[in-house]
């Protein structure tokens, strides 16, 4: 299982949580069970297209998904995945 | 040929003169060098205070607004006996205080695509300490056609984030965040909230930043991103790369200009630009929604309020539904369509998105109290607080 982190502004839709542990052997698959374990996730994170939103980056032990394999990008066990929002206060 | 430093001078930074990567010569360097700071709010003033302190010989402050009583939980370059002047104005007086011997500039106008590459291109750095999406892409690509350095700095809650964007030898801020989010969807610190000390964790690493790129030393967070949390006492570390499909500083870049910011984020260039209001006659002012509970009024009318159950403590409305936003979708059975509503949050932001919720569920009679409770402690029950 890979740890994932999330940001403040989600915490709210999965139980207050800043991080826990997800399965997947995919980053894509990991989203898809986060998603299923939390539903009302699923349009945050996901535009009608199945895309993940743009304003929103994943890391993968501190790479973003971008330089490896974007959403098929392979997980092992104890990965750390940080996903990250634009946020804009100053 | 770098200024030279008075008697006064070498006293004043003889802590920096003893530290052999500043040196003598580095601190001739600050006294060469400028910095601009977009905003003058919570990022903006730690930064500011720590840039006057270290003699950066030439600070610009751009804001526009006037210091607020509710700005003094976290903004500390403002005092009490500053409320209701110009923040340029209160924030240039506290730095002249503290450090004589520097050059302040004060813009007092927002930041705009009409005056923005006016207003940079003399300053060595830019430090972003904006609190709206408009203004920080606008800050991001004035950085990246001037080729200069942006500071980058943003707090929410008890997160933060930084990073130094520098088109030149890293990524920049739209290589990160291509896009911005849909209108609303991130709350700003206005609405959400936000830990008064952080934007000084954040504003101080900011700070430290800019001093290194100024001096030339260390290692800058280009291409770097920190992403810290105050509860956990957690700093990760991610890298950054250019995105080669970056629309300002990529190979194929196709936007050469300044745009129209406002348009492109869907929001006001500022933080409270917001008024509270769901438009399209969707509004009911507080002092209507008085007249509709009056005894004389509509009989059943349903008050429901998407505030944070947390936030009922400060003000709240009696016989009021609460449902937090974030969990109204899953909990529209609980509501009547058929029912006359209105609903209502702090200040109009939250409601207003609650309202196109019930209203693509098919709610037809349901309306946004403008302004919030805010609102209707302001013209209704003064006996409310305002937050
Ligand atoms: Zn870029």
């Amino acid at each position: 299982m890979a740890i994932v982190r999330f940001p403040a502004l989600m915490k709210f839709y999965v139980d207050n949580q800043s991080e826990f542990s997800v399965t997947g052997s995919t980053v894509k698959e990991l989203l898809d069970n986060l998603v299923v374990r939390y539903p009302t996730l699923k349009t945050h994170l996901f535009d009608s297209n199945g895309s993940l939103r743009r304003y929103f980056n994943i890391f993968v032990n501190g790479v973003h998904i971008r330089e490896l394999n974007g959403m098929d990008s392979p997980l092992n066990e104890n990965d750390k995945i940080i996903l990250m929002a634009s946020a804009a206060g100053g | 040929m770098l200024p030279e430093l008075s008697r006064e001078e070498i006293l004043r930074y003889s802590r920096h003169l003893l530290i052999p990567e500043v040196g003598l010569e580095g601190q001739r360097k600050l006294k060469n060098s400028s910095a601009l700071i977009v905003g003058t709010g919570g990022l903006g003033s730690p930064v500011a205070l720590y840039l006057a302190a270290a003699g950066v010989g030439r600070i610009g402050l751009v804001d526009y607004d006037v210091v607020e009583l509710s700005n003094l939980q976290r903004q500390v370059i403002h005092g009490t006996s500053t409320i209701g002047k110009l923040k340029v104005d209160s924030a240039k007086e506290k730095l002249q205080d503290l450090n004589p011997d520097i050059q302040i500039d004060i813009y007092n106008e927002p930041f705009t695509s009409a005056n923005a590459l006016r207003i940079a291109k003399d300053y060595d750095v830019l430090i972003d300490g904006t609190d709206n999406f408009p203004t920080r892409y606008l800050t991001n690509d004035v950085c990246v056609f001037l080729g200069k350095p942006n500071i980058y700095g943003s707090i929410f809650r008890f997160d933060g984030q930084l990073s130094v964007f520098y088109a030149k030898e890293g990524p920049c801020y739209r290589c990160l965040f291509p896009e911005p989010p849909p209108p609303g969807l991130i709350p700003s610190c206005a609405e959400g909230g936000v830990l008064g000390i952080l934007p000084g964790t954040i504003g101080t690493l900011q700070a430290t930043e800019a001093l290194k790129v100024l001096l030339g030393i260390g290692e800058p967070m280009i291409g770097k991103l920190l992403l810290y949390n105050a509860l956990d006492m957690s700093f990760d570390f991610v890298n950054l790369k250019k995105n080669p499909k970056c629309r300002v500083c990529g190979p194929n870049a196709d936007i050469k200009e300044l745009i129209d910011y406002e348009e492109f984020c869907g929001v006001p260039g500022h933080d409270h630009g917001v008024d509270g209001s769901a438009g399209a006659g969707l509004d009911i002012p507080a002092l209507d929604l008085k007249n509709r509970l009056s005894p004389a009024g509509n009989s059943k009318l349903i008050l429901l309020d998407v505030r944070e159950p947390h936030e009922l403590q400060i003000s709240a409305l009696p016989n009021a539904i609460n449902i937090p936003l974030g969990q109204l979708a899953a909990r529209l059975t609980e509501l009547d369509s058929a029912d006359d509503m209105v609903v209502f949050c702090k200040a109009g932001t939250r409601s207003a998105r609650a309202l196109e919720l019930l209203v693509s569920a098919g709610f037809k009679k349901v309306k946004n109290l403008k302004g919030g409770i805010n609102a209707w402690a302001m013209d209704v029950d003064q006996s409310l607080p305002i937050y």
